[in-house]
């Protein structure tokens, strides 16, 4: 998998790093028990310090994503993050906030926005 | 402060300050730099980060204040710094020697002196190890400079402007070489510069310096996560006066302000007031340092600039 960062976005590279290894695995690019390049490897490779892929490793593994062997790497986890569903919730909620905020800025109807989120949803289930 | 969080620090300066005759060079500096992190040192020309690290070294005397070194006194005790210290500037080399020369010579000073590490930086930099020092380009003298710095095996590495005239691909194999080397075992690495899409890359903390003063020190990545430029309709300035905000523009029928934290809080607020809210959008580190140190978006340039915290003018501010 090539993750590329772009420090001048503005977005948290930590942040950058976990989306894309979240999306990789949504899209099937990563597969359960695949290896993720070590903290120190791809550091290098991209010129960030180890800290912020730490930071994102580490994020990862809380959520349940990827899971460290001390001293044998990082590998994907199974792909449903076995957490509360109340938990989900509490951090889907400000996203769902923020695009009922947008749809509703942009005079988008209830039926608009609700479509516009299964076709996404979709989406991800065909691929 | 007590000893132990005086152990964390690898530099840490209080009141510093450095004049040359009317000129306020360094002028009341609070600057503290975590041992093991990487430490981007950002200021303009003439901002004061020469004069700053040429203080701290021991190589020009301070006319004020207080700074520990890796716990020592640049004072009384530079030579135990600069033993302790990768810093390496033109002034210090003999030009009449070639690079080879010059590793012979530097060699015998330090003991964690490392041959491997002096012969794998000239392969990486590209540098020409038989010509004089003399004879080399501006380019290949900062080269030279780096790898007897990085060779020294020191604890703290203190760079200046290291990738002043390197061209773009010996500036990634730098870049990569820091990772690489600078970023484990506990070592300090501080690096002054202004080129700041490479510092934003490998640094972890940032001071932001202008006038003798640092105005802004912290971890980038929370600089990052909690700078946020917000801008809304009207040019009334519904919230004006607030410590987060950094700065506030009106012109055009719209507002922008931008917060150096609680942006969530502050939208909400605006929107719960009526106020349309057209984007909020993060600000990367050079968008930051043009903000700290106060010129603001040159789209701006017309429009009113106000500095809005009365700290950001008394001296440094943590985040």
């Amino acid at each position: 998998m090539i993750i590329r960062v772009q420090p001048g976005l503005g977005v948290p590279i930590y942040l950058q790093i976990e989306s894309q290894v979240k999306h990789a695995i949504a899209a099937g690019a990563l597969k359960l028990d695949d290896a993720l390049p070590s903290v120190r490897k791809l550091a290098a490779e991209l010129r960030i310090n180890p800290n912020t892929v730490a930071r994102a490793y580490q994020n990862l593994e809380r959520d349940g994503i990827l899971r460290t062997v001390p001293g044998g790497g990082c590998y994907v986890n199974s792909q449903s993050p076995g957490l509360l569903k109340s938990e989900k919730l509490r951090r889907l909620r400000p996203i769902a906030l923020q695009l009922a905020v947008e749809a509703k800025q942009l005079r988008l109807t209830r039926a608009e926005l609700l479509l516009l989120l299964e076709n996404s949803y979709d989406n991800l289930e065909s691929q | 402060m007590t000893e132990s969080t005086r152990n964390d620090l690898a530099i840490e300066t209080h009141a510093l300050h450095k004049h040359y005759g009317d000129i306020r060079a360094v002028d009341g500096l609070e600057m503290h730099v975590p041992r093991g992190a990487v430490y981007g040192f950002l200021g303009r020309n003439g901002a004061g980060k020469t004069t700053t690290i040429r203080v701290l070294t021991g190589l020009a005397r301070a006319d004020g204040g207080d700074m520990r070194v890796l716990g020592l006194d640049p004072r009384t005790d530079s030579v135990a710094i600069l033993q302790r210290t990768g810093l390496v500037i033109e002034k210090m080399l003999i030009p009449s020697m070639t690079g080879n020369d010059l590793v012979r010579f530097n060699r015998g000073f330090f003991p964690r002196w490392s041959d491997a590490h002096a012969k794998k930086y000239a392969e990486v930099l590209e540098l020409d190890m038989r010509r004089k020092f003399k004879k080399l380009s501006t380019g290949n003298r900062t080269k030279l400079c780096l790898l007897l710095a990085m060779s020294q095996g020191a604890e703290l590495v203190v760079l200046d402007e290291p990738t002043a005239g390197l061209d773009p691909v010996v500036t990634d194999q730098l870049l990569r070489v820091m990772v690489e080397d600078f970023t484990n075992e506990g070592r300090t690495l501080f690096l002054s510069s202004h080129h700041l899409s490479e510092v934003e890359r490998i640094a972890e903390w940032v001071g932001i310096i202008d006038h003798g003063k640092l105005l802004l020190e912290g971890r980038l990545e929370d600089m990052r996560a909690n700078f946020r430029r917000v801008r809304v309709v009207g040019e009334a300035l519904p919230l004006a006066a607030r410590p987060e905000i950094v700065s506030a523009n009106t012109g055009e029928g719209t507002t922008e302000y931008v917060l150096r934290s609680d942006a969530d809080a502050f939208t909400a607020q605006l929107i719960s007031q009526g106020t349309t809210v057209l984007d909020v959008t993060p600000l990367n580190l050079s968008e930051i340092f043009l903000e700290v140190v106060g010129t603001g978006s040159i789209s701006n340039r017309n429009a009113r600039h106000v500095i809005m915290d009365p700290a950001a003018e008394a001296g440094s501010m943590q985040l």
